[in-house]
C-alpha cells in the first residue's frame, strides 16, 4: 500500500464515522507530506533547507503521484516545501480518498445535511482498513526494525498530531516515542526535513486558529 | 487536481483563496481588547482607583506611540516566523536568555489579564442575576459559571462563531457611542469640558498609573501579527489591520472616558465613580432610560466571555509554541487529536484560574477592585514591559539585518518608540502605589513590579541552563512551532518573498 493511503486510513475512521478521526487541517497537512514522500521514496523529489528539489522528472506509474510531480515540476517559481504542503493539503484528501477508492478499499459516501455536502470514507473492509494503523501500532510498541517508508510513515503520523491516537494504550506511548525518536534520528536528511516541515506547517495551524 | 489556469497561477490563487484580509484580523483584535469593558469597566475603575481625571488623554497619548511602536513591530514581523509572540522578537533581538524571561513575563500578564476578567463577570454580572432572577449569588459563582464555560470551550476548541463575535462586538460599540453621544449632548454641572483631554490632567502626578491603565485597554493590539502568513498581502495586510486597530481603541476610549467626565463633570467623576462602580449605566440610565442601560450591562458580560475566551486562547497558544520549542516540557507541545487544541495549555490556565478564583474567595478579597482591576492593571503593566523590550529588540534586529526596509521603519520610529516606552516604563514604576490606590508601604507596591522581574530573571537563567544542557532546544528558542523544522536539521522557513 502506497504512503498517502496508508496515512489516509490511520487518519480516517473508516471503520465507523467515515470522518477523520484528526483535526482536518492536520489530516490533510499529513496527508499533503505522505504525497511528498511518495516521491522523495520514488528518487524523484527531495527536502533540502526550506526547499523542495525535483530530481528526476520521469512520471511514476501511480496517477495521483504522478499529477503531483507534474505539478511541482510546472511551476519551478514554487520551491518551498511549505508552499506545496499547503498547497497540495487543499485537495489531497479527496485525492488520495479517489485512489482508495479506485483501489476498492474505501467507499465514498456523500450525504446532505441542511445545505452542508458531508463525505464520509468507509471501509470496505474492516480487517484492511484497520490494518495500516494496527500495524504501525505493533511497529512501535514492540519496538521492531522497520523500513523507510514505515520509519516515515511514523514519523509523519507524529508531525501531524496523530501519534497519541495509535498508541491508544497511554503506557505504551513514553517508550514507544522514544523508539520514534531514535527512528528519526535515523532517517535521511531529506524525509526527516520533510517530517519537520509538516509538524511545524501543523503547528503554525495550531498557532492561527486554523485547526 | 488538475486547475483551469496555469499551473503557477492556480498554486499561487488557490493559497490566496482563503488567507485573510483587514477586516477579519481588526475583528480578532477587537474582541480581546473588549470595547464594552473597557469603557464600562476599566475605565471608572480606573478614575476610582487613582483618583485622576487624565484618563482620556492617557489613552490618546498611549495610542500615538504604540502606533509608533506598531511601525517597526509590523516591519519586523514580517522577518519572524513565530510573529505572534512578543518573545519571538525579544529573543532575536535582546538575545534567547532575554527571550525566555520575556515569555514567562507574558505568561503571568495574559493571565493576570484572564484572572481580571472573571472578577468583573462576578462582579458586574450579581447585580443583574439579582434584578432579573431575583437570587443574590455571591461574585465567585458566577466567576466559576464563566471559568467553567472558557475551561470548556478552549479544550473543545470551539471559538465564538466569527460572525456572533462580529455581532457582539458591533453592538457592544454601538452601545458605548450611543452612552458618548448622550453623555455629550447632557452635559453634568461643568458644561463641555475639555479638562480631562487637557495635557494638564495628564501630569497631574501619577501619570504613570494613567499610563498603565491606558495601555491595559490596548491589550490584544499585539495579537494582529499573528497572521503574518496568512494574510492576504503580508506587507499590507498586517500592518493597515494594526494601524486600524490602534486608532480605533484609542479614539473609542478616549471618546468614551472624556464624555464619561463630561457627564459627571470633571469635578466630580472620582467621588462619583468611587461611590458606583457602575457609573458608565448609572449615567446612561439618566439620559436614556433603565432598559438600554440594562442592555449595555447584559453586553458587558458576553464583552467578557469574548474577551476571555480570546485570553485563554492565546495563553493556551503562547504555552504551546513554548513546548514545541521544549522551553516548557513537550506536552506543552501537544493538540487534541480530534480537535487541534493546545489542550495543555488550555489546562493548565483552566487550572490557574481556578487556583486565583478559590484563593479570592478564601481570602474574602474584592473582585471588582482586588482581582479585576489589579489583575488587569498587573498585566497591562506586563504588556508595556513587554512592548519596551520588544521595541528595543526591533532596534537591534534592525541594526544587525537592515532587511530592505526604509531608515523610518528600522530605526527612527523604533529609536521614538523605545525611548518613549522606557520612560513610560519607569513612571509606571514609580506611580505603582498611585495604580493600586495603596500606601508606599503596601507589599502589593514593591511586590507585584518585582513578580515579574523574578519570573524575568527565571526564565533568563533557565535560557542559561538550555544553553549548556540542550544546545539544539536553545538554538530554536523564539522560533515556535517552526522549532520542529529546525530541529529536523532544515533550515527556519525564510520569510515570504525570499528565494532560497
Amino acid at each position: 500500500m502506497r504512503l498517502a493511503d496508508e496515512f489516509f486510513l490511520i487518519a480516517w475512521d473508516t471503520a465507523g464515522q467515515g470522518k477523520p478521526v484528526l483535526h482536518p487541517q492536520g489530516a490533510a497537512l499529513g496527508l499533503a507530506g505522505a504525497l511528498l514522500g511518495e516521491l522523495i521514496l520514488g528518487e524523484r523529489l527531495t527536502v533540502q533547507g526550506a526547499g523542495l528539489l525535483v530530481l528526476n522528472r520521469v512520471p511514476v506509474e501511480d496517477p495521483l503521484a504522478r499529477d503531483v510531480l507534474a505539478q511541482i515540476v510546472a511551476a519551478p517559481e514554487h520551491t518551498d516545501v511549505r508552499t506545496w504542503l499547503a498547497y497540495l493539503a487543499q485537495d489531497a484528501a479527496e485525492g488520495v480518498g479517489a485512489r482508495l477508492q479506485d483501489a476498492g478499499l474505501v467507499q465514498r459516501v456523500e450525504s446532505r445535511v441542511l445545505f452542508r455536502t458531508r463525505v464520509r470514507y468507509e471501509a470496505t473492509e474492516f480487517a484492511k482498513g484497520a490494518w495500516p494503523s494496527l500495524r504501525l501500532t505493533m511497529l512501535l510498541s514492540e519496538h521492531q526494525p522497520m523500513s523507510l517508508p514505515d520509519m516515515l510513515l511514523a514519523a509523519l503520523v507524529d508531525a501531524a498530531g496523530l501519534l497519541d491516537h495509535v498508541l491508544f494504550e497511554p503506557e505504551q506511548r513514553a517508550p514507544a516515542r522514544e523508539y520514534l525518536t531514535t527512528l528519526t534520528a535515523a532517517l535521511p536528511p531529506a524525509l526527516r526535513g520533510l517530517a519537520g516541515h509538516v509538524s511545524a506547517a501543523v503547528g503554525s495551524a495550531v498557532m492561527t486558529y486554523r485547526t | 487536481m488538475s486547475r483551469s489556469r496555469t499551473p503557477s497561477d492556480a498554486i499561487a490563487n488557490a493559497l490566496a483563496a482563503n488567507r485573510l484580509g483587514v477586516g477579519a484580523i481588526v475583528f480578532f483584535v477587537m474582541s480581546a481588547a473588549a470595547p464594552l469593558t473597557v469603557v464600562a469597566g476599566v475605565v471608572p475603575t480606573g478614575f476610582a482607583a487613582t483618583g485622576l481625571l487624565g484618563l482620556p488623554i492617557a489613552f490618546l497619548v498611549v495610542g500615538i506611540v504604540l502606533a509608533l511602536f506598531a511601525v517597526g513591530y509590523v516591519a519586523m514581523a514580517r522577518q519572524l516566523t513565530n510573529a505572534g509572540a512578543f518573545y519571538a522578537y525579544i529573543s532575536r533581538g535582546l538575545g534567547r536568555p532575554a527571550g525566555v524571561g520575556g515569555s514567562w513575563v507574558a505568561l503571568i500578564a495574559y493571565n493576570s489579564l484572564q484572572c481580571g476578567a472573571y472578577g468583573a463577570f462576578g462582579a458586574f454580572g450579581g447585580p443583574l442575576v439579582q434584578k432579573y432572577l431575583g437570587v443574590e449569588l455571591p461574585w465567585w459563582v458566577l466567576a466559576l459559571l464563566m471559568w467553567g464555560l472558557v475551561g470548556v470551550l478552549g479544550v473543545l476548541r470551539v471559538d465564538l462563531n466569527g460572525r456572533v463575535l462580529a455581532i457582539l462586538l458591533t453592538l457592544e460599540i454601538a452601545i458605548v457611542l450611543i452612552f458618548d453621544v448622550a453623555d455629550l449632548v447632557s452635559p453634568g454641572p461643568e458644561g463641555v469640558s475639555g479638562a480631562a483631554l487637557s495635557p494638564d490632567a495628564l501630569f497631574a502626578g501619577g501619570v504613570g498609573a494613567l499610563l498603565v491603565i491606558a495601555m491595559t485597554g490596548f491589550v490584544g493590539f499585539e495579537s494582529s501579527v499573528v497572521f503574518s502568513e496568512e494574510s492576504r498581502d503580508p506587507r499590507r495586510t498586517v500592518p493597515t489591520a494594526t494601524f486600524v486597530s490602534i486608532a480605533i481603541i484609542a479614539g473609542l476610549y478616549a471618546l468614551s472616558s472624556w464624555a464619561m467626565t463630561v457627564a459627571a463633570g470633571p469635578g466630580n467623576i472620582v467621588e462619583m465613580a468611587r461611590k458606583d462602580p457602575e457609573l458608565p449605566f448609572t449615567l446612561a440610565a439618566e439620559r436614556l432610560g433603565g432598559t438600554i442601560a440594562d442592555i449595555a450591562a447584559v453586553l458587558l458580560l458576553t464583552s467578557l466571555i469574548a474577551a476571555s475566551i480570546s485570553f485563554h486562547n492565546t495563553i493556551a497558544r503562547y504555552a504551546f509554541a513554548l513546548g514545541r520549542e521544549r522551553v516548557l516540557p513537550r506536552a506543552f507541545g501537544t493538540t487534541s487529536v480530534r480537535t487541534g487544541a493546545p489542550k495543555v495549555g488550555s489546562i493548565a490556565q483552566t487550572v490557574v484560574g481556578f487556583v486565583v478564583i478559590a484563593l479570592y474567595t478564601v481570602m474574602g478579597w474584592d473582585p471588582l477592585v482586588n482581582l479585576f482591576f489589579y489583575g488587569g492593571t498587573f498585566g497591562g503593566f506586563g504588556v508595556l514591559l513587554l512592548t519596551t523590550a520588544t521595541s528595543l529588540s526591533v532596534l537591534l534586529f534592525f541594526a544587525r539585518n537592515p532587511s530592505g526596509e526604509s531608515a523610518w521603519r528600522r530605526v527612527i520610529a523604533p529609536i521614538l518608540a523605545s525611548a518613549i516606552l522606557m520612560v513610560f516604563a519607569v513612571l509606571a514604576t514609580a506611580n505603582f502605589a498611585t495604580l493600586l490606590n495603596v500606601p508606599e508601604t503596601h507589599p502589593l507596591r514593591w511586590g507585584l513590579p518585582i513578580a515579574y522581574v523574578v519570573a524575568f530573571i527565571l526564565g533568563l537563567v533557565w535560557a542559561l541552563i538550555l544553553r549548556s544542557s540542550s544546545p539544539g532546544v536553545y538554538a530554536s528558542i523564539g522560533l515556535g512551532p517552526q522549532a520542529a523544522s529546525a530541529q529536523a536539521g532544515a533550515a527556519p522557513v525564510p520569510p515570504a518573498g525570499v528565494k532560497l
